[in-house]
C-alpha cells in the first residue's frame, strides 16, 4: 500500500494529539510541547525580539555574524531534537547515514531531501512543517539568553563536538537541553535551515528575516561532532551547497502555528 | 622584498576587499570620532618602520607626530620624510621613553623583537594604544609580559594589536573557518614550512666588516639570536602561526635540530627542523631555511580524514578533499595584511573595542616557535610545561650602546 494512502487517517490522529497545545502562543516558551505522529516533541517558541549575530569583541566570533535586533512576529514550534533515523525512515525510503542507529540523528541528507522530509511530514500531519529560518534557529538556540558559555566544561555538558564526540554522532537527547528544552542545538550534527547563505543586511532592526533572495548555498547551523568550539556557538553560521550529503549535517523541523 | 607604496585609493580598496570591520560601520567611518586624527609615534625607523609609517600616513586617520630609533640617522630619515619636528625625534636606547612623553595617542613599534615587551609595557603604562610588529617577543618572559600588557591595555581601555598579515586575509580566514567547522574531517597531522633565501644581505655585509662594533651588532639585529629570537621566531612564525590558528591548540612537546650551515656570520641559525606534537596526537612537522636559491614558500598544510587545508603566503589558499574550497590568492598579502591591520587598529580605537583579540593568539604562536627553537637548540625533546616553568630569558649584549 502506498504511504500516501494512509495520510488522511494519520493526519486526523495527529491533529488531535496536538490539540491540547494548539493555543500555545500564550503558553511559556518551551512549555506545551506536543508529540507528533513520528514521535517528535514539538516545543513552543513564542514570538519575540533578540539580538541575532555576535558583537565585535565576542570570543570566537566571525565577521559574518554582524549583529542586529531581530523580531520574530509569529510563535512557532520546533522539534526538541534533531531528526532521528527512526523518524526519518518513518517517512523516507532511504537512510544514507554512515553511522546507523534508530536514535542517532539522520545525516548525509541533502537540502532538497531535508525539504522533502518536511513536505512528507506536513502531508501526513495536515500541518505545515518546514526547516527553521536562520533567525528562528538562532532564536531557539539562544532560548531567551545571550550566547551560552562556550568554555570547555560548559560546552561539554550541552554538545557533542570535536573534543568529546570521538569522531561520531551520538543518540539525541543525551546532552543537557537549553532553557527551552531543546537538545543538541549545538553539536552532534549541523542543521540545515531554510535560508540561502549570504551577508546579513546592514540594518540595526529586522523583522522575520528570511535570508537573501539569491545565493548558491544554504545556511547550516549549530556545529557538529567534528566542529571546534568556534563552530559551536548560537551565532556561528556556514554556507553549504544544497546537494551535499554530509556525515555531519542533518536537520531539525519547525511546525508553523496557524 | 621590493615593493611600491600604495596610493590612498589603493589603500582603501585593499582595506575594503579585506573586509576590515571599520568599513562595516558607517558611524565609525564617518562619525565625529573618526574625523579626529590619531597622533602616532613611530618607535623603530628602520626598513619596516619606514615602510609601515608610510602606510599609516596613507590611511588618513593618523598623524605621525613623533619618531624614535636608536640611530639618529634613521629617525631623521623618517622624520624628514613625514615632517616630524626635530624636537620630536628621539634617539638612543631610551629615546622611545621620551617619545611616550611627547603626547601621542598611539605608538607603532617596529624595533628588533628583543625590545618589544619592554617598549610595549612602557607604552601601555603611559596610556598609549599599541600596534606591535610580530614577533611579540623573543623569549618566554617576554611573551608573558606582552600578554600582560595586552590585558592591562584592555583594562585601561586601550587598543593593543599584534600585526600578523595572514589573519586578515579573507581566503585564509574562510579556509581556517571551514577546517574548524569540520570540512576536512578529524585533523590528523600537518606540516608547516618557511623556505627562503638569504634575508639579511646588508646586515651580513655590515657584520662581516665590523663584527665587534656594538652599534653594528644592533644594526645587524636580524643575525643576532637574542635581538631577533632566531629565524624560527622572527621569520618562521608566519608558518607556525597559521598551524596554531587552524589547530587552535598549544603543542605539548617538540623535538628538533638545525644549525648555521650556509651563513658565516651572526649567532642565528639558517635552518631548522622540528616535530611538534599537539593534543590528540596531532603531529606537525616543521622545516625552514634561510639560505640558497630557487625555492621560496611559506606554507602550511593540515591533513584531516576527509580533506587537506593548503595555504601559501605568496600563493593560493584552498581545501582539497570531499568538501573542497577553491579559495584564492591576495595580490599582496604582505602589504594588504598590514593595511587591514592599520585600518582595524584605527577602527577599534574609534569604536572603543578594547577586546584586543590578536594578543593571546600571537603569544601562543610566539611560544610555539620558542618551544621549537628550544628543542632544536638543545637537540632534545622539550615539553611545553618544561619550557614555561624554565621561563628562560634570552639576554642580548647591549654593552657599548648609548642610553
Amino acid at each position: 500500500m502506498g504511504r500516501r494512502l494512509l495520510l488522511p487517517t494519520v493526519a486526523v490522529v495527529t491533529t488531535l494529539a496536538l490539540r491540547p497545545y494548539g493555543h500555545g502562543a500564550e503558553a511559556p516558551a518551551g512549555g506545551g510541547a506536543g508529540v507528533n505522529s513520528v514521535g517528535m516533541r514539538m516545543v513552543l517558541v513564542p514570538a519575540g525580539t533578540f539580538r541575532m549575530g555576535s558583537p565585535p569583541g565576542e570570543p570566537l566570533r566571525q565577521e559574518e555574524e554582524s549583529p542586529r535586533r531581530v523580531t520574530l512576529t509569529r510563535a512557532f514550534r520546533i522539534a526538541a531534537t534533531e531528526v532521528t533515523q527512526r523518524q526519518w525512515l518513518a517517512l523516507m525510503p532511504r537512510n544514507h547515514s554512515p553511522q546507523r542507529g534508530d536514535d542517532l540523528p539522520v545525516t548525509s541528507v541533502s537540502w532538497p531531501e531535508a525539504r522533502e522530509f518536511c513536505l512528507e511530514l506536513s502531508q501526513r500531519e495536515g500541518a505545515t512543517y518546514r526547516l527553521p529560518t536562520e533567525a528562528e534557529w538562532e532564536y531557539a538556540c539562544r532560548a531567551g539568553g545571550a550566547e551560552p558559555p562556550a568554555g570547555p566544561a560548559e560546552l561539554g555538558a550541552v554538545a557533542w563536538y570535536a573534543d568529546n564526540s570521538e569522531g561520531a554522532t551520538h543518540p539525541v537527547e543525551q546532552m543537557k537541553p537549553n532553557a527551552w528544552g531543546l537538545h543538541d542545538m549545538l553539536g552532534n550534527v549541523g542543521e540545515w535551515t531554510l535560508d540561502l547563505y549570504g551577508p546579513y543586511p546592514r540594518v540595526e532592526e529586522d523583522k522575520d528575516p528570511a535570508g537573501p533572495a539569491s545565493g548558491s548555498t544554504r545556511v547550516v547551523r549549530g556545529g557538529s561532532w567534528r566542529g571546534f568550539p568556534r563552530a559551536l556557538r548560537c551565532a556561528a553560521r556556514t554556507g553549504t551547497p544544497e546537494s551535499y550529503q554530509l556525515p555531519h549535517v542533518g536537520l531539525r523541523v519547525v511546525l508553523e502555528i496557524e | 622584498m621590493a615593493m611600491r607604496g600604495p596610493s590612498r585609493r589603493e589603500f582603501l580598496t585593499a582595506a575594503a576587499t579585506i573586509g576590515a570591520p571599520l568599513l562595516m560601520s558607517p558611524r565609525a567611518a564617518f562619525g565625529s570620532q573618526a574625523n579626529s586624527r590619531l597622533t602616532l609615534g613611530a618607535i623603530g625607523c628602520g626598513g619596516r618602520g619606514k615602510w609601515i609609517a608610510d602606510l599609516f600616513q596613507k590611511h588618513g586617520g593618523y598623524e605621525i607626530t613623533a619618531a624614535a630609533d636608536y640611530f639618529q640617522d634613521r629617525v631623521d630619515e623618517l622624520g624628514g620624510k613625514l615632517q616630524v619636528p626635530a624636537e620630536r625625534r628621539f634617539s638612543g636606547l631610551q629615546g622611545y621613553r621620551r617619545l611616550l612623553e611627547s603626547g601621542v595617542d598611539a605608538v607603532v613599534i617596529e624595533t628588533p623583537p628583543y625590545f618589544h615587551p619592554r617598549q610595549a609595557k612602557d607604552a601601555v603604562d603611559a596610556g598609549k594604544h599599541v600596534y606591535l610588529a610580530k614577533p611579540a617577543a623573543v623569549d618566554v618572559p617576554g611573551c608573558r609580559a606582552v600578554e600582560e600588557s595586552g590585558r592591562r591595555a584592555t583594562e585601561k581601555q586601550k587598543c593593543f594589536l599584534v600585526d600578523f598579515q595572514t589573519r586578515t586575509d579573507p581566503f585564509y580566514r574562510e579556509a581556517v573557518k571551514r577546517a574548524q567547522y569540520g570540512d576536512i574531517g578529524r585533523i590528523v597531522c600537518g606540516e608547516a614550512a618557511y623556505f627562503c633565501g638569504p634575508t639579511f644581505d646588508e646586515q651580513i655585509k655590515w657584520l662581516t666588516e665590523k663584527p665587534d662594533d656594538p652599534e653594528v651588532r644592533l644594526r645587524a639585529w636580524g643575525l643576532d639570536r637574542a635581538l631577533s629570537g632566531d629565524v624560527i621566531t622572527e621569520q618562521n612564525i608566519h608558518a607556525l602561526d597559521v598551524a596554531c590558528w587552524v589547530l587552535d591548540a598549544t603543542p605539548l612537546h617538540a623535538v628538533g635540530t638545525g644549525g648555521r650551515r650556509a651563513r658565516a656570520v651572526g649567532t642565528c641559525w639558517d635552518q631548522f627542523s622540528v616535530i611538534f606534537t599537539f593534543p590528540k596526537d596531532v603531529v606537525l612537522t616543521f622545516a625552514s631555511k634561510q639560505l640558497g636559491a630557487g625555492w621560496d614558500d611559506i606554507c602550511c598544510r593540515i591533513y584531516g580524514t576527509e580533506g587537506t587545508l593548503d595555504t601559501h603566503y605568496f600563493g593560493e589558499v584552498s581545501i582539497r578533499g570531499k568538501l573542497p574550497y577553491r579559495g584564492g590568492k591576495m595580490a599582496s598579502l604582505y602589504q594588504d595584511g598590514a593595511i587591514a591591520n592599520i585600518a582595524t587598529f584605527h577602527d577599534s580605537i574609534t569604536r572603543g573595542d578594547w577586546s584586543n583579540p590578536t594578543v593571546a593568539a600571537s603569544v601562543r604562536s610566539n611560544l610555539t616557535t620558542i618551544l621549537g627553537r628550544t628543542a632544536a637548540w638543545r637537540g632534545a625533546r622539550v615539553t611545553w610545561d618544561e619550557m614555561m616553568s624554565a621561563n628562560e630569558e634570552l639576554a642580548a649584549d647591549l654593552s657599548g650602546l648609548r642610553a
